[in-house]
């Protein structure tokens, strides 16, 4: 295990110190302490890359606070049955995205100048290697943050779709219940986001449309409100296929989402893949440039070359 | 008690782990290292000197260093540059020039805080240097924390490590053993050994009771380790060994078992062909901290005249506990990991394909639209097979880089016939008769570097129960000399014979057979690039090494004319017991076997492959070097001269 002996060392300079004022030789004062803050402060111009780069690590700093702050409140689904303090709103919410994504492009932006400046300024090569390995940090340190708020975003977007679909389906195609339902879903709807109010009423909207033209025809016809067997039949006939009709489109819906999942998964892959190769397809073809010119020039010097 | 037995398996944690953990937490300012997701960047620069290099170099790589916020590291004795605001984290051994290069640090303000971590502990006196410097450069406030580390050893595999790289001239067999060393130069080998041991024990975590051997070097290195430990635990304000490095129940009730033996007790094994792999690399090719460097030959060409000849290339492999072929392969014998990476490249050859049949699938997509209900399945296909895309790029660069290494494994031996001379140094150390003798090797130009009969030569001379005699030895001279041997080596073992005659009984090994040749034709019926023609395939049976007996012996509590007069000291005790009489009557569950002179992979695969039929048992090797026959044989010819 190690062991810490700053406080044996910090003895040690005590020593020291009273050994030389005994021996009477010069410690730190006089001339040494002025040159040496001459020393402290010429570095501190240099020191500005730090000072800014440690800027740029506070701002994403409080980037990550803010989101995690609201963290909470920004992923709680029942945010209507809780109370006024802790609910959120979608515009709310929206607000927060549109702060997030401009914090982001402005601090990466920033990193890129940093980025800039140092290579443009001339120090010594162990200098620059540092300076461009604190910057791949600091972006590093951006990403993590861009990921906690990506996730965020990721499960809010399919709790939205999710709050579609299921109230896309819930109505059952059934000619009694089917206005009885439909009003529910009027009344649940305005409860549910705004966001999907003009989704959900459409809905019941166009249900209520289709069963009009039905009850209209044929209460047109008869006239009475009782039923006939035959009508019966053919009205259970009818709720059957459009039971069959909704549960296919259901599925498709349902494995058309999945495959978008995924194909978003996919492409996500694919853009860092493709944004990683970025920079090396710029290499190669520098590479490319430069043996190109190289055999230019190598074939004219041979063409120079008398014919012996 | 199931809760023993944990505390066993957690205790067992290998050295590695620990070492790993103590570079970890020094380079996080010396504060424990925990991994937080959205933790700020710190960075810092690390300034090591040679020692620090080579014990960082097996544990840490350049990324993980990356990840700890390290954004440069340097060399204490190279050029640096000032770098204004940045914290450095200094490893390196209290030497005087050491110290002086970082008084000139102090001095010219390169950094601006300083952390100092010393490998092994600092003298005041030096500590006073320092501190005279940091006042005179008005920078006693930048030095932040001073540490002495205990990391003064270099762990090379989880049970194995290795006392030092970069001086290990100063504590090698041939400065131990030559004959005109002085006491004092014998004291300073001894305390550096010492000082490295007592690193590893405090990095351990616990006190050891130690047997060794009397009237050899280990016997030397045992008393002195004693006694370092004995004062270490009576100081009780700075004992290393007591509240948290020891955790409750880490070392359940045992304390391990510390056996030092000197090289002398068997010199035939450093010399003896292995057919191993991670000991044939040794053995072969240039291996050393866990890297081995290749020297790619490119193809003959007829280059035309004037143009300059082709490079050869060199290339270098880091063998790490990440690559899991190795860490299964390297105690296997050779035929088998051929046979290993021909699978492991089929299989990766099968996932491949699987891979690019997705592609051809996707391709379907715009054409048929029947397959379009295919897709479904497929998407969650190609997701996964992207994702898994990295995995299979990893697995395909450690098959690459086995197939170059076994390769030019098997190029060697093939070249200087290896296995012939594996099976004969087998067949002589297990005294079965020879059916080929041994004059008949040594001629044939075709078998092998004079190196290799010199020391199938040497094993024969070690292991023989009588000297041969003066016309047949007149005659061996002559065939080692016509091969184009030197025969210094030859001069030394005569010495060692004639003074270990009177100790030990000759060493006995077990026995090694051949298998039948069904293995080897498969091998090379599947096409392999592994053509392993004419190479015999070998298997070893288990036998035991001189080491592995003794430590047997010794940790099983086994009578044994030959360790019954080993000594005993126990840091622990009271009064400095100097019998040879254990106090503790049970087998030990943890040893640690020391080899003062030299260790090689051999030795250690050998313990391993012994301790593997233990339950719950646990071993680590060190030596104060590894070498391999090359390099040994190199000192027992500095040696032999005269």
């Amino acid at each position: 295990m190690a062991v810490d002996i700053t406080l044996l060392f910090r003895a040690s300079v005590k020593t020291v110190k009273t050994r030389n004022k005994a021996l009477g030789v010069a410690v730190g004062g006089g001339v040494d302490g002025s040159r040496d803050d001459l020393f402290r402060r010429s570095p501190r111009p240099k020191g500005d890359f730090s000072s800014r780069a440690r800027e740029v690590i506070s701002h994403i700093g409080k980037l990550r606070d803010f989101l995690l702050e609201h963290r909470k409140d920004y992923i709680n689904a029942y945010s209507h049955t809780m109370s006024e303090y802790g609910r959120m709103t979608d515009t709310e919410r929206d607000q927060i995205d549109q702060d997030a994504q401009i914090f982001m492009r402005t601090c990466s932006e920033a990193i890129q100048q940093l980025r800039t400046e140092a290579h443009k300024e001339i120090h010594s090569q162990q200098v620059k290697e540092h300076r461009t390995a604190v910057l791949d940090f600091i972006e590093d340190y951006l990403k993590r943050v861009c990921k906690l708020y990506s996730e965020q975003r990721a499960i809010r977007v399919k709790r939205v779709v999710d709050k579609k679909r299921l109230s896309k389906l819930e109505p059952e195609p059934n000619t009694k219940t089917r206005e009885s339902t439909s009003s529910e879903k009027v009344s649940q709807s305005p409860s549910k986001d705004s966001e999907e109010n003009p989704a959900t009423e459409e809905h019941p909207e166009k249900i209520l449309a289709e069963t009009q033209p039905e009850l209209g025809t044929w209460g047109d016809g008869k006239g009475e409100d009782e039923l006939s067997p035959e009508e019966i039949q053919m009205f259970e006939q009818e709720n059957q296929r459009l039971i069959g009709e909704m549960n296919s489109l259901f599925d498709e819906v349902r494995q058309i989402e999945g495959r978008v999942v995924e194909i978003s998964r996919l492409q996500e892959i694919f853009t860092e893949k493709v944004l990683q190769q970025e920079a090396e397809i710029d290499s190669i073809h520098q590479l490319v440039v430069g043996a190109t010119e190289n055999i230019k020039e190598g074939n004219e010097d041979i063409r120079e070359v008398p014919h012996l | 008690m199931a809760s023993a037995a944990a505390a066993t398996a957690a205790a067992a944690a290998s050295i590695r782990e620990r070492q790993t953990v103590a570079l970890k937490r020094m380079l996080n300012f010396n504060v424990p290292h925990i991994k937080n997701s959205t933790g700020e960047p710190v960075w810092k620069v690390l300034i090591y000197d040679r020692f620090g290099q080579d014990i960082i170099s097996p544990l840490l790589s350049v990324k993980e260093l990356r990840d700890m916020g390290i954004t440069l590291h340097l060399l204490l004795h190279s050029d640096r540059d000032p770098i204004p605001d940045v914290p450095a984290v200094y490893f390196v051994m209290p030497t005087e020039e050491n110290i002086d290069r970082m008084c000139q640090d102090l001095r010219n303000q390169l950094y601006e805080s300083y952390y100092l971590n010393f490998i092994s502990a600092i003298s005041r006196s030096k500590l006073e240097d320092i501190a005279n410097a940091a006042l005179a450069a008005s920078a006693v406030t930048q030095v932040a924390k001073v540490f002495d580390q205990y990391l003064n050893f270099i762990t090379l595999e989880d049970d194995m490590f290795v006392l030092c790289n970069q001086n290990k001239e100063l504590v090698s067999y041939r400065a131990i053993n030559r004959p005109d060393i002085t006491d004092t130069e014998m004291e300073t080998v001894m305390d550096t050994i010492v000082d490295s041991l007592f690193c590893f024990f405090v990095t351990l975590g616990a006190v050891p009771i130690i047997r060794c051997s009397r009237g050899t070097a280990a016997e030397m290195v045992a008393v002195k380790l004693d006694k370092k430990l004995r004062e270490n635990l009576r100081d009780a304000r700075n004992s290393l060994f007591t509240g948290d490095t020891l955790g409750a129940g880490q070392f359940s009730f045992q304390r391990p078992l510390l056996v030092l033996v000197d090289r002398n007790i068997d010199l035939a094994t450093p010399l003896h062909h292995t057919w191993t792999y991670q000991a044939l690399v040794h053995d072969v090719l240039d291996f050393h901290l866990n890297r081995v460097n290749l020297e790619e030959s490119s193809g003959v060409e007829n280059s035309p005249a004037g143009a300059r000849p082709k490079r050869k290339n060199k290339k270098s492999y880091d063998l790490t506990p990440v690559d899991k072929f190795w860490q299964k392969h390297k105690g296997s014998p050779f035929p088998e990991v051929a046979e290993s990476v021909q699978q492991e490249l089929e299989s990766y050859r099968a996932q491949e394909d699987e891979v690019k049949r997705l592609k051809s699938i996707m391709g379907l997509e715009g054409e048929d639209e029947g397959a379009i209900s295919m897709l479904s399945d497929n998407t969650a296909k190609l997701t996964s097979a992207v994702s898994s895309l990295p995995e299979l790029l990893e697995k395909k660069r450690l098959i690459d880089l086995h197939t170059n290494v076994a390769t030019a494994v098997l190029e060697h031996i093939k070249a200087r016939k290896l296995d012939v001379y594996f099976e004969y140094e087998e067949k002589i150390m297990s005294k079965t008769t020879l059916d080929k003798s041994l004059l008949d090797i040594i001629s044939d130009p075709d078998a092998g570097t004079p190196e290799d009969k010199m020391r199938l030569f040497l094993i024969y001379y070690i292991s023989t129960q009588q000297a041969p005699s003066e016309a047949d030895l007149e005659q061996y001279k002559k065939a080692l000399t016509d091969a184009g041997c030197n025969l210094n080596p030859l001069q030394y073992i005569k010495q060692w014979k004639a003074f270990t005659k009177m100790a030990s009984a000759p060493a006995s090994y077990g026995s090694t057979t051949t298998k039948p040749m069904g293995l080897l034709s498969r091998v090379m019926n599947t096409g392999s690039q592994f053509v392993m023609e004419g190479v015999k395939n070998l298997v070893l049976k288990q036998q035991n090494l001189p080491v592995t007996r003794i430590l047997d012996n010794l940790m099983e509590m086994k009578s044994n004319p030959e360790t019954d007069d080993y000594r005993y000291f126990d840091p622990k005790m009271l009064r400095g017991n100097d019998s040879s009489v254990p106090r503790n009557k049970n087998p030990f569950q943890e040893a640690i076997v020391f080899v003062v002179g030299g260790g090689n992979y051999i030795e250690y695969q050998n313990l391993v492959d012994y301790i593997k039929g233990k339950q719950g048992k646990h071993i680590l090797y060190g030596c104060s070097e590894l070498f391999n026959a090359t390099q040994f044989i190199k000192q027992l010819s500095q040696l032999g001269q005269k």
